[in-house]
C-alpha cells in the first residue's frame, strides 16, 4: 500500500511537469489499472452516479435534508435484497448532503449495526460514545446500562425541534435489532422520533422482506411505515453496459494512449459472443452487482504486463471457477476405497429411497459389489474401512441422521448422505483413472 | 458520570427553517409530534379519567385505573391532557396542588428500575433499586403533616412484569396504605391483561376501575386530521375521506393516518412540475401513499427476481403439487428445477448454484429454510402463498 502511495504521488507531479499525452513504462500502467479496477471491486468505491435508482435517491435525500434542515423527525427502512447496493445508496445520499452547508454543520450522525452490537447494552454505550454525551471521558462510556438509557433519553428529551442538532440513526442489519430484549432500542428511537423531542431520523437497513412482521405491535405502530425498496428491474443490455463501465478506466488517468487501447479492449470484450454467454449465465442465475464484482476481481488478477488485456478465455476461466460445484470437487479427491462406499450409499438411497443407513449396509453392499466381481483388489478389512467411513463423516459428505451420537456405536449409527445423485455421476466422470469396473457399478447395482 | 450532568444535544449551528409553502406548513401540523391544543374524539375519556383523578385529589385518597387499547388510538395523550389540565386548575388553586409522576415500561432495562425512575422524579435522589423501594415504601406507608397527592402514569404496564410480580404488587399496593395520597394509572394494549399475567392478589388491588379505548372509527380520524390542519387548506375532501376510511377498515390507528397524510403531502410537492406552485393533495396522491404504505413487496421481489430464481420458485411449487404436501427438500426441488431449466433451454444448474440461489431466496424471506449446514436435506417451505407466486410469475 505504502508503495502505491509514494508511486501515485509521483504519478502526480510527473503530469504535472509534462504535457497530458505522457507516455509511461507498461509496468507502472498495469499497477495503475490494478490500484483503480480493485478500489471499485474489493473496496466497494462509490460511483459518481448511482445508476437505476433515481426515485429512491431522491426520497432518501429529501427526506433526511427535511430532517436535518427543517427539523421534522422520520423514520425508514430500506429493503431490498443482499448486494442490491442498500449500503451504497445511502453512503451516497449522504455525501450528497454533506455539500448542503445547513446539513453538514448540523447533522451528527450514529452509525450501527446489528452484527456488532448485538444487545442493547452495547448499542446504547456506541450511541452515547458517538454522541459525544456528558457521561463519556475519552472513548469510555461511564454508569450503568439503566444510567445510560435514561441518560440519552433525557438528552433527548431535552432537546426540540427548532433548537438542538438533528441526529440521524444509521441501523445496518436492522432486523437483528428486532431480536433485542423487548426491542427497547427500536421503541425507544421510533418514540423519540413521532413525539416531540430532539429531531431524529432512523434509517434501516435490511435485507428481509417479512421486517416489520418481527416488530412488536407497539414499536410497529410508532414506526412511519415509509419503506425503500431497492429492487432491480435490470435487463440484460444495461447488465453488459454495467459491466464495461465497471471495467473502464478514467479519463483522468496519466498515459492516454493505454487508456484508449484499454477501454477499446474492454468493449471489444463485451462484444464478444462467448463472454455474452458467460455474462448471461451470471445475470440468470443473480442480478446482484457483489457477485459480478468477484467474476471481475477474477479476471482481473491474471493482468500482468506480460498480458496487458482482459480477454475471453480469462473470462471463461473466471466464470468457471466462480460457478464450480464444491462437493463435486471434493469427490475427487477421494480414495478408491471411498469412492466405492459413497457408490454403495448411493445404492442404498435408490433401494430404500432415501432412508437413512449405517456402516454395516453400507459394507454388505460393497461387500456385495465384490463378491460379483470376484475380484480382490478391494478387498479391505473391517477397521479400514470404518476409517474411511469416517473420514467421509469429517468432510461432511454423510451426516448424522439424529444428534444422539454418543449412545450408538459407531458401526451402527444411522446416516444420511449428503449428495445427490448427479453430482456421484458427474465426479466419476472427471475422476482421474476411475476403475472401469466401478463406473459400471455405479450406473446399475447388478454390474 | 459527573455527578450532576445535564445531559444535553448540542444545539444548532444554523437555525431551522420556517414552511415556505401551504404543504409544508401541512406537513410541520401533520406531524405525529405536534400536539394540537385539544383531542378531538376522546372527550368521553378525558371527561372519565379527569373525574377520576379530580376527586381522589380532592378527597385526599388513592386509586387505581386501567386504560387499555390497541396502539396509536390516543391513550397517552389523552392523560397527559388530562394532567395538563388539572395542573392548569391546581394552578389557578381551583383544587389542591399535586405530584405528577410518569415511567414508561419500555424505557427502562429492567422492571426493578421503575422504583429508581418513581424515586428519582419524586425527590431527585439516585438510588439503587432495592434502596428506592425501600425508601419508596417508607414514603407511602408513613403519615406526614403536610402531604400532596402523587399521580403516577405507569405506561407499557405489561413489561413490569416479573417472575413474582413484586413490582406491580407495590404499584397497586401503595394506593391502598392509608396515608399514601397516590393515585394510579396504568395504560397497557391488551383489555384482558389483569386476568391474564396477573396473579389474584395483584389484579385484585388494581382494582375493576377500567376503561379501554376503541380504535378510531374513519369519521373520528377525518374530524382528527381536519382538526389538525385547522384551516390550512391543503387537502381535498375525497382525499381526507379515502385516507380515513382505509386506516379505519385496517387498524384505527391514529399515527398510521398521519403518516400516509405527510407522505401524501410529500408525493404531491414531488409531482409537481414547480415545487412552489403545488396544488391540492388529491385522490392520486393519496391513492399513491397508501399503495407505498400498505401494499407488501413479495410480488415485486418477485418479479425483480433473476431468471434462475423464478425458476427455482417455479420448482417449489411443483414439487409441492407433486408430493401435496407445503414442503420439501432441497434434493427434491432441485430434480424439478434442474428439469425447467431444460425445458427453458438453459444449462441445468449445478448444486452449489441451485444451493446460492435457494440461500439467496432464504436471505429475503420468500422462503423459509433450515439452517444450511444441513446441505442438500435442508426442508423448503414458502413464505408466501402459492397463488401470490405464480401471480407474480404470470403477470410478465
Amino acid at each position: 500500500m505504502y508503495l502505491y502511495v509514494l508511486q501515485f504521488s509521483f504519478l502526480r507531479i510527473m503530469s504535472k511537469r509534462k504535457a497530458k499525452e505522457a507516455h509511461l513504462p507498461i509496468g507502472e500502467c498495469i499497477d495503475q489499472v490494478h490500484l483503480i479496477l480493485r478500489k471499485r471491486f474489493c473496496h466497494q468505491q462509490l460511483p459518481d452516479k448511482l445508476e437505476g435508482v433515481e426515485a429512491q435517491h431522491k426520497h432518501l435525500v429529501e427526506l433526511l435534508k427535511r430532517t436535518a434542515v427543517h427539523g421534522e423527525s422520520n423514520s425508514v427502512l430500506i429493503v431490498g435484497p443482499r448486494g442490491a447496493g442498500k449500503t451504497t445508496l445511502l453512503r451516497s445520499v449522504l455525501r450528497e448532503l454533506s455539500e448542503v452547508t445547513e446539513v453538514q454543520k448540523n447533522l451528527l450522525q450514529v452509525h450501527l449495526n446489528g452484527l456488532l452490537q448485538t444487545d442493547d447494552r452495547i448499542a446504547l454505550k456506541e450511541i452515547t460514545r458517538q454522541l459525544h454525551l456528558e457521561n463519556v471521558v475519552g472513548d469510555r462510556v461511564f454508569g450503568s446500562f439503566a444510567e445510560n438509557l435514561a441518560f440519552l433519553l433525557d438528552a433527548l428529551k431535552k432537546g426540540d425541534r427548532s433548537s438542538s442538532r438533528p441526529v440521524l440513526f444509521v441501523l445496518d442489519e436492522f432486523d437483528l435489532f428486532a431480536h433485542h430484549k423487548n426491542q427497547t432500542l427500536l421503541y425507544n428511537l421510533f418514540d423519540v422520533s413521532q413525539s416531540a423531542q430532539a429531531p431524529i431520523a432512523v434509517v434501516g437497513l435490511t435485507c428481509r422482506l417479512d421486517v416489520l412482521e418481527l416488530l412488536e405491535k407497539r414499536v410497529k405502530s410508532r414506526f412511519s411505515h415509509r419503506q425503500i425498496h431497492l429492487l432491480s428491474s435490470l435487463t440484460f443490455p444495461q447488465y453488459v453496459a454495467r459491466v464495461q463501465t465497471q471495467l473502464s478506466l478514467p479519463d483522468d488517468f496519466p498515459d492516454g494512449k493505454f487508456v484508449r487501447e484499454w477501454n477499446a479492449a474492454v468493449a471489444t470484450l463485451c462484444e464478444d459472443k462467448s463472454v455474452e454467454d458467460v455474462l448471461r449465465r451470471h445475470f440468470n442465475s443473480s442480478k446482484d452487482f457483489r457477485s459480478l464484482h468477484m467474476l471481475l476481481m477474477l479476471c482481473l488478477s491474471r493482468v500482468s504486463v506480460a498480458k496487458p488485456v482482459i480477454t475471453p478465455a480469462d473470462l471463461l476461466d473466471a466464470s468457471r471457477s466462480c460457478l464450480a460445484d464444491a462437493q463435486a470437487n471434493m469427490l475427487h479427491g477421494l480414495s478408491i476405497l471411498e469412492l466405492c462406499l459413497i457408490i454403495a450409499m448411493k445404492h442404498l438411497n435408490d433401494v430404500y429411497e432415501g432412508e437413512p443407513f449405517n456402516l454395516q449396509m453400507v459394507h454388505n453392499e460393497f461387500k456385495k459389489f465384490l463378491q460379483r466381481k470376484s475380484n480382490s483388489m478391494y478387498n479391505f478389512e473391517q477397521p479400514v474401512i470404518m476409517k474411511a467411513f469416517e473420514h467421509l463423516q469429517q468432510l461432511e459428505l454423510i451426516q448424522p441422521a439424529d444428534s444422539s451420537s454418543a449412545k450408538t456405536q459407531r458401526e451402527y449409527q444411522l446416516m444420511r448422505l449428503m449428495l445427490d445423485h448427479s453430482q456421484i455421476m458427474e465426479a466419476l466422470q472427471k475422476y482421474p483413472q476411475c476403475p472401469t469396473d466401478l463406473k459400471q457399478w455405479a450406473t446399475s447395482a447388478f454390474a | 458520570t459527573p455527578r450532576h450532568a445535564t445531559p444535553s444535544i448540542p444545539n444548532r449551528a444554523q437555525p431551522t427553517r420556517r414552511p415556505a409553502n401551504v404543504l409544508e406548513e401541512a406537513r410541520t401540523r401533520l406531524h405525529v409530534s405536534s400536539v394540537p391544543e385539544s383531542l378531538p374524539c376522546r372527550e368521553q375519556e378525558f371527561q372519565d379519567i379527569y373525574s377520576f383523578v379530580e376527586s381522589k385529589i380532592l378527597d385526599g385518597t388513592g386509586g387505581c385505573m386501567y386504560i387499555s387499547g390497541v396502539p396509536g388510538t390516543g391513550k397517552t395523550a389523552t392523560v397527559h391532557e388530562v394532567m395538563r389540565c388539572l395542573q392548569h386548575a391546581a394552578a389557578a388553586d381551583e383544587i389542591p396542588a399535586f405530584l405528577f409522576v410518569e415511567i414508561n415500561g419500555m424505557k427502562m432495562t429492567d422492571p426493578h428500575q421503575a422504583y429508581v425512575q418513581i424515586l428519582q422524579k419524586l425527590t431527585g435522589q439516585k438510588a439503587t433499586a432495592d434502596h428506592a423501594a425501600a425508601l419508596l415504601e417508607k414514603r407511602f406507608s408513613s403519615p406526614a403533616l403536610r402531604k400532596e397527592t402523587t399521580v403516577l402514569l405507569v405506561d407499557e404496564l405489561d413489561l413490569l412484569w416479573t417472575r413474582k410480580q413484586n413490582v406491580m404488587y407495590n404499584l397497586f399496593d401503595w394506593p391502598t396504605r392509608r396515608h399514601a395520597r397516590l393515585v394510579v394509572l396504568t395504560i397497557a394494549n391488551t383489555m384482558d391483561l389483569p386476568e391474564r399475567i396477573m396473579i389474584n392478589r395483584v389484579a385484585s388491588r388494581l382494582g375493576l376501575t377500567r376503561m379501554s379505548f376503541q380504535p378510531y372509527t374513519f369519521k373520528q380520524l377525518q374530524q382528527i386530521i381536519t382538526s389538525r390542519l385547522n384551516k390550512v387548506k391543503a387537502f381535498e375532501e375525497d382525499a381526507l375521506q379515502l385516507v380515513s376510511r382505509k386506516v379505519a377498515a385496517l387498524s384505527g390507528d391514529a399515527r398510521r393516518c398521519l403518516d400516509i397524510c405527510r407522505r401524501a403531502t410529500e408525493i404531491c410537492e414531488h409531482s409537481a412540475a414547480d415545487p412552489s406552485a403545488a396544488g391540492l393533495v388529491g385522490m392520486v396522491h393519496v391513492m399513491e401513499a397508501l399503495n407505498e404504505m400498505f401494499s407488501s413487496a413479495y410480488i415485486t421481489a418477485i418479479k425483480c427476481a433473476s431468471t434462475q430464481e423464478q425458476l427455482f420458485l417455479r420448482a417449489v411449487i411443483a414439487e409441492f403439487r407433486r408430493l401435496g404436501l407445503e414442503e420439501a427438500t432441497f434434493q427434491q426441488v432441485l430434480v424439478q428445477h434442474q428439469a425447467l431449466c431444460r425445458v427453458e433451454g438453459l444449462q441445468p444448474v449445478s448444486v452449489s448454484e441451485g444451493l446460492a440461489v435457494c440461500r439467496r431466496l432464504g436471505a429475503c424471506r420468500l422462503l423459509l429454510l433450515e439452517p444450511s449446514r444441513l446441505g442438500v436435506l435442508q426442508r423448503i417451505r414458502l413464505n408466501v402463498s402459492q397463488d401470490d407466486v405464480l401471480f407474480a410469475l404470470k403477470a410478465d
